[in-house]
């Protein structure tokens, strides 16, 4: 008999899972579960086991782990970062194990050397028998549906303040993220994503002259995930603004010129590599800035180190273009009236600025 | 790096901050500015108006080392031509080190811009081919002297550098076999050390007759070698120090007391991961904010030597 295949689980990363479902069961050929979406249990479950001071992404990983480990899954995978993040995987098994669950922990981190030795034995421990040729084609084609994804989201919030029937508009890029979450081939991606630009090019829209644009920077994790950050950019087109975001996978990621082609974009303000992501979103804020932008928005979790250094920079660039920045921290709570006042506030105050301004 | 421009006769005088790196580098500065025949001068010990100063300029939300960082920085703002601040990045893998400490010149060059202080630095980042002394290379050149001057300046300093250190490690090791009650302290070097947030502390687990081990001193090597007992994939040096260190003490040490300041990235996790590792011992957390009163803390640091009493049957 075929031994049965593992179940294999990667907490939720904000819309960035179905090109991980795609690898693991294309690429790996293991059973992927998907954990269920985040909800207020999760950041419940995640607050009530994890140290008080860690930031918050570490609590909502953690709750969405428990949740996929009851969800049925053996296998956990967890990824490591510039930044406390490698050191989740770690802490995480200790805590879980702690709790009593039983289940194979692949931490990431452990191969972070570099080297292609580490990275095939780290694709082995999820598959002992993996093929790397049919992994690398898996992940291309991962890599491109991730691309469209962040390309189809950009595009979504960019538009959505000035289409005239909303509800139909949502469901054009729910029905996208459906596709891209069932996909089954190369040709499923490029199907759902060629159906979904054709579509939302096509909404009806009335477009003002001069919409005010806002900029959304900030913590890798936080500033993508619409759950932690409580649907910032959906709140804030409903209030009709024109919302870009530099931080995505992609640009981080996939198609990031490297610290040092940024920093001489910014040295009047960074002189060195100051890690993480710090020296990116400088960047990004200050190419907002200088696109004539109307205000930027900086995201960012509850105690995160690298991006309060980033604070410091951006309140300098701030001050110095006189473009409003608005910076939010997101913790547990779950409740959205206080962001609500704030962002109408911050657009209030942005569309009095125009005025004057013109 | 920009040259550095001095008149040919007049060296700069430097100012050096007491604040985070200083209690782990300033030994090597020192050697390494009084080897060139620099002037240096250092920030004033740390007090509440350090922590005031500090506060006024650094963001509300970063960590109390930090706005001491930034208060030392303050302190020396007009008193020297440059203030020397560094900034260390990571020796290897799972050497590194917090992203303040790597952003640490231009977290500072942000933070008192309005002071216009001129800063000098040298960056550390071993992974991608800048070792501790073509840093300290680029620093002696970039004050205006010779390469092989600063070569030579830097081997004296880290030579004397490390007979300091063993001196301090030999006599910190003899405390592993003193009788009393002893007790471990874990934390950050410019924690423990700081005579406004650590030391308070340190004083009066002493005049209450504990014999106190402090967790930084320690032979680095082989407490990086042994940090993999508590756990394995750590990837910050200080933190890997000490829990070498404290895993080759483990078994002589009467109690555990965990130091951190809020909110302090690294000691949020490791901390947690240590007290779920260590069963053995009572363990206390302490977490430091910039309160300025030691009553609080006196009462759980009593609580705690009681506690441990108790469990030697010396109550």
């Amino acid at each position: 008999m075929e031994q049965a295949r593992k179940k294999v689980a990667f907490p939720r990363y904000a819309e960035y899972n179905c090109g991980l479902r795609y690898l693991m069961e294309k690429g790996l050929d293991v059973q992927c579960i998907l954990p269920p979406k985040l909800t207020k249990r999760t950041m419940e479950l995640g607050a009530q086991n994890s140290p008080d001071f860690v930031c918050t992404p570490f609590k909502t990983l953690l709750g969405n782990q428990i949740e996929a480990l009851e969800a049925g899954a053996d296998t956990l995978v967890m990824t490591y970062g510039l930044c406390k993040l490698g050191y989740f995987g770690e802490l995480e098994k200790r805590i879980l194990r702690d709790m009593g669950y039983q289940f194979d922990f692949v931490d990431l981190s452990d191969y972070n050397t570099g080297k292609k030795k580490d990275m095939l034995r780290a694709l082995r421990a999820i598959n002992p028998k993996v093929k790397p040729a049919r992994f690398f084609l898996a992940l291309a084609e991962a890599v491109r549906m991730t691309e469209y994804v962040d390309e189809i989201t950009g595009d979504y919030y960019r538009n959505r303040a000035f289409v005239r029937d909303k509800k139909a508009y949502d469901g054009i890029y729910r029905h996208f993220l459906t596709a891209m979450y069932a996909a089954e081939s190369r040709h499923d991606i490029e199907e759902g994503y060629h159906k979904a630009k054709l579509e939302l090019a096509g909404a009806p829209m009335d477009r003002p002259e001069n919409p005010l644009r806002v900029g959304i920077v900030g913590e890798f994790y936080t500033a993508m995930d619409e759950f932690s950050n409580l649907e910032v950019e959906k709140k804030l087109t409903d209030l009709g603004v024109e919302v870009h975001r530099w931080m995505t996978v992609t640009n981080r990621m996939l198609r990031y010129p490297g610290d040092n082609n940024l920093q001489v974009q910014i040295k009047d303000y960074v002189s060195y590599s100051m890690g993480c992501n710090t020296t990116a979103n400088s960047w990004a804020a200050l190419d907002y800035v200088k696109r004539g932008f109307d205000g930027v928005i900086h995201i960012k979790s509850a105690n995160c180190t690298p991006e309060t250094d980033a604070m410091t920079v951006l309140n300098n660039i701030s001050s110095d273009s006189q473009v409003p920045f608005l910076y939010l921290t997101f913790d547990v709570q779950t409740s959205d009236v206080g962001l609500q006042t704030r962002l109408e506030a911050f657009y209030d105050m942005l569309a009095m600025r125009k005025k004057v301004l013109r | 790096m920009k040259q550095v421009s001095t008149t040919a006769s007049r060296l700069p005088l430097i100012g050096i901050p007491r604040g985070m790196p200083y209690h782990r580098f300033g030994d090597l500065w020192k050697a390494f500015f009084k080897a060139l025949d620099i002037q240096y001068v250092e920030s004033e010990p740390t007090t509440l108006r350090t922590l005031e100063e500090g506060t006024a300029v650094a963001l509300d939300e970063t960590c109390l080392a930090m706005k001491l960082y930034l208060g030392h920085v303050m302190n020396l703002a007009g008193k020297c031509e440059f203030i020397l601040v560094p900034g260390i990045k990571s020796f290897g893998r799972n050497r590194e080190y917090c992203p303040h400490f790597e952003g640490l010149y231009d977290l500072v060059r942000n933070s008192c811009r309005d002071s216009r202080q001129k800063l000098i630095t040298y960056q550390v980042d071993e992974p991608n081919g800048m070792s501790e002394a073509d840093a300290f290379l680029e620093l002696g050149k970039a004050l205006g002297f010779g390469g092989r001057e600063v070569k030579k300046a830097y081997q004296t300093a880290k030579r004397e550098e490390q007979q300091r250190w063993q001196k301090r490690v030999l006599l910190e090791n003899a405390k592993v076999r003193e009788s009393g009650l002893k007790v471990f302290l874990a934390g950050h070097s410019y924690v423990l050390e700081d005579p406004y947030v650590g030391k308070p502390i340190r004083n009066f687990l002493e005049a209450n007759g504990v014999t106190v081990l402090s967790g930084p001193v320690t032979d680095r090597e082989q407490a990086m070698k042994n940090s993999g007992v508590l756990s394995p994939g750590c990837k910050w040096e200080i933190n890997r120090e000490l829990l070498g260190n404290l895993a080759l003490k483990k078994k002589n040490i009467d109690g555990l007391i965990l130091i951190s300041t809020f909110p302090c990235g690294s000691d949020s996790m490791v901390n947690e991961l240590l007290t779920r590792q260590i069963d053995s011992m009572p363990v206390l957390n302490l977490v430091l904010d910039s309160q300025s009163g030691m009553a609080g803390i006196e009462t759980r640091l009593e609580s705690f030597v009681d506690i441990i009493r108790f469990k030697r049957g010396l109550m």
